[in-house]
């Protein structure tokens, strides 16, 4: 590369087509230091609010990691749903202190309880006394007809039930994304502020973003990365137990799984096109990241 | 899965405690109702720094975990 006659400036643009429309891009200013150019990112405020916690909790982020953090909120924000969130957990950094941190606020910073291990693909449970407590209750924080939850699973656990996030306090009804796994002979159950539902041996893996979202009284919607099942299925009521994840909450230490979450969010119902632009984001994310699935 | 086997007056001394800012203890009981309680290499690290470094020298033994409650119907 040939030198150039200034020491700082900015280079690409500020914003990128999508078809979404024009939305935010990273600025990287280039400064010269010691005859070498070295990316400086321009920094989205509640971005650098997150890494700021990270260090605050005694964590650490990469480089590579804060530019993907970065465009991810830029692109969640640009779909316009960083509103919709309640938590977000990337699940960087690759210890207990950043990855505890919820990207959308200083609320909702969780604990990981038991068998935890912390890697730069994300987060592993153990399959029995493993599990992030989010401290978000669904009688609390979110809306009987307007809830989401997500997961993103880039490893498939052999060890537990596949219950990859959750609630199952309430008896009357629950939140949860439990796709199949052989120890539960192809079943796969959902629930969004509802009971329960086997809905059968449809979705035969736990790889990919999974996405549970509900935003009317009558259908709750799975979405597995760019794949939509609908089901016809009434609120009931909200949980009152904290969300987990890598299992669900169901008052003892059934329904947990040693697979991977490299990311996760809560927050209000997403339609169609928010979820499709969720993934997206998270995608790109996680590709960055060179965990993707 | 290997873990340490605690004793009743043991699992009441740990579970729900922090060992780490953002890490609590958690135990299950195995299939003969024996608490076991496990880490990964990174919180063994973290916890061999602590005062609850003595629970990294407690015994050891296979787990066998009691059959999970079956799910609801189709």
């Amino acid at each position: 590369m040939g030198r150039l006659g200034w020491n700082s400036g900015y280079i690409g643009s500020d914003q990128r087509e999508t078809a979404a429309g024009a939305v935010g891009y990273s600025k990287y200013y280039l400064e010269r230091l010691n005859g070498r150019f070295n990316p400086v990112l321009g920094i989205d405020p509640d971005a650098q609010a997150f890494f700021d916690r990270v260090i605050a909790a005694g964590g650490s982020l990469t480089t590579t990691e804060k530019i993907a953090v970065n465009q991810l909120v830029l692109d969640i924000k640009s779909y316009s749903i960083w509103t919709k969130m309640k938590a977000i957990y990337p699940m960087v950094g690759a210890s207990a202190a950043a990855c505890a941190q919820n990207l959308k606020s200083s609320s909702f910073t969780g604990t990981f309880n038991g068998g935890i291990t912390y890697l730069s693909t994300g987060v592993q449970g153990n399959g029995s006394t493993g599990y992030f407590d989010t401290t978000v209750k669904p009688n609390q924080q979110l809306s009987l007809n307007s809830t989401h939850i997500s997961f993103y699973c880039n490893q498939v656990p052999n060890v537990g039930n596949a219950n990859l996030m959750g609630t199952r306090l309430n008896g009357n009804a629950y939140l949860l994304i439990t796709p199949s796994y052989p120890l539960q002979n192809g079943a796969f159950y959902t629930s969004n502020n509802s009971y329960e539902v086997n809905r059968g041996g449809i979705i035969l893996t736990n790889l990919g973003f999974f996405i549970n979202t509900r935003t009317t009284s009558t259908t709750s919607v799975l979405f597995r990365n760019t794949t939509k099942y609908s089901y016809s299925d009434n609120s009931v009521d909200l949980d009152t137990g904290n969300i987990y994840l890598l299992g669900s909450n169901s008052g003892n230490n059934t329904y947990r799984h040693n697979g991977i979450c490299a990311f996760a969010s809560i927050g209000d119902g997403l339609n169609d096109t928010e979820a499709s632009d969720l993934y997206t984001a998270v995608q790109t994310f996680n590709t960055t990241l060179s965990r993707q699935v | 899965m290997i873990g340490y086997i605690l004793t009743q007056e043991q699992y009441e001394q740990i579970q729900g405690k922090h060992f780490a800012p953002y890490e609590c203890f958690n135990c299950v009981q195995d299939i003969n109702d024996v608490w076991f309680t496990f880490f990964s290499d990174q919180q063994k690290e973290t916890i061999s720094q602590t005062d609850w470094s003595w629970i990294l020298e407690l015994p050891t033994g296979e787990y066998v975990p009691k059959p999970s409650p079956p799910f609801p119907p189709f």
